[in-house]
């Protein structure tokens, strides 16, 4: 088979070529330091607050910046759509159509009337943040890195910081809904009746019905971190088998967009659901 | 190396390794269980295959949960400390 090329071809070929041995000259010649595996896995920018010592002095700054710029994102996205048409447009029928099933999930999950609306608001507002937060983390973008005792800011180096990808976030989300399910539940039932909950089938299974709800946020949590942060990891460990010559664009959409989307719909249902079971 | 390091990066490895071999057997199993079924729902109802595709990645993403946690203490085991 005799492989015939345009003088196009050629020229895009030897633009390919010039560029790799140009890589290569570059990383010989100047004793290229790779990145390597284990010097900023897991590694987090933690900025030390100048009171105190302990735990609760520290913060980490790109989860407190990228969850504001998510949500400025957010309420600049809804304050351009204010006014909802009969006809709807590009935008308003998106949300439309996000929202409506949404609301089709919260209505099949929880039964009684009056708490349909807030456990929607609360769901609905769960999903926009943590959707946004995964998505980005599929797109190239600016990540703090500490290095040698300091910070590096890289840009289309890795993907966006995500706030999910911090056990914080995720470990508030999960009390809050706890805390939220068992507000509406004394609400509902009554106190009476909801500590009564506690003790059902028999007084003896009392240890176990709370050891039951108390793991309820610890699994919620962990999921969404396992998946985003896992996810993440396994990026930069099949990455690093190729030396970093590939930019791995097909791993950051799948882990990035994919999983992401799907982990965000399933910390929702998840939500809606516990929700619905508590207030019954 | 010392012996004693070699020892401790011995067992780091050989943790880790059955960490994340041992656990992903049963998000292995429950996957195959939630594909296999939701293939016969398909077959018996070809008309509901939007939905039923949607709940089946749904269950997925709630089985695969477990794999992921050994994931990430193998991680654990391997980079922190």
């Amino acid at each position: 088979m005799k492989i015939q090329l345009t003088k196009f071809d050629k020229i895009l070929l030897g633009f390919i070529v010039a560029g790799y041995l140009a890589i290569l000259v570059y990383i010989f010649a100047t004793g290229y330091h790779f990145p390597k595996l284990g010097d900023d896995v897991g590694q987090r920018w933690i900025y030390q607050l100048p009171f105190g010592n302990s735990l609760l002095s520290r913060v980490n700054p790109m989860t407190i910046f990228m969850s504001w710029a998510i949500m400025i994102g957010l309420i600049t996205f809804a304050a351009s759509i204010k006014v909802f048409t009969v006809i709807p447009g590009k935008k308003q029928s998106l949300i439309e159509m996000l929202l409506d099933y949404l609301l089709g999930l919260t209505k099949d999950a929880v039964q009684k009337e009056e708490f349909v609306r807030p456990t929607f608001n609360i769901a609905a507002t769960l999903f926009l943040f943590i959707f946004i937060a995964n998505v980005i983390s599929g797109i190239p973008g600016i990540q703090a890195v500490p290095r040698n005792g300091g910070v590096v800011f890289t840009i289309f180096e890795d993907t966006w910081y995500t706030p999910t990808s911090d056990l914080n976030t995720n470990a508030t989300f999960a009390v809050m809904v706890l805390i939220i399910s068992h507000a509406f539940a004394i609400k509902a039932k009554g106190f009476g009746k909801w500590l009564k909950g506690f003790f059902e089938p028999f007084p003896i299974m009392f240890p176990m019905n709370l050891i039951g709800e108390l793991a309820k946020p610890v699994s919620h949590s962990l999921r969404l971190f396992g998946n985003i942060m896992g996810g993440g990891l396994l990026v930069l460990i099949i990455s690093y088998l190729t030396k970093y010559f590939l930019m791995p664009t097909f791993l950051w959409g799948f882990f990035g967009i994919f999983v992401g989307s799907i982990q965000a719909l399933v910390f929702t249902i998840l939500a809606i659901a516990y929700i619905g079971s508590v207030i019954e | 190396m010392e012996l004693g390091d070699a020892l401790v990066q011995l067992g780091k490895f050989i943790g880790a390794g059955l960490a994340m071999g041992i656990g992903a057997i049963g998000p292995g199993v429950g996957e195959g269980n939630i594909g296999a079924k939701a293939m016969e729902a398909m077959a018996r109802q070809p008309e509901l295959i939007g939905t039923l595709t949607t709940r089946m990645l749904l269950a997925m993403a709630v089985t695969e949960s477990t794999g992921l946690y050994s994931l990430v203490i193998a991680f654990m085991i391997l980079l922190v400390g």
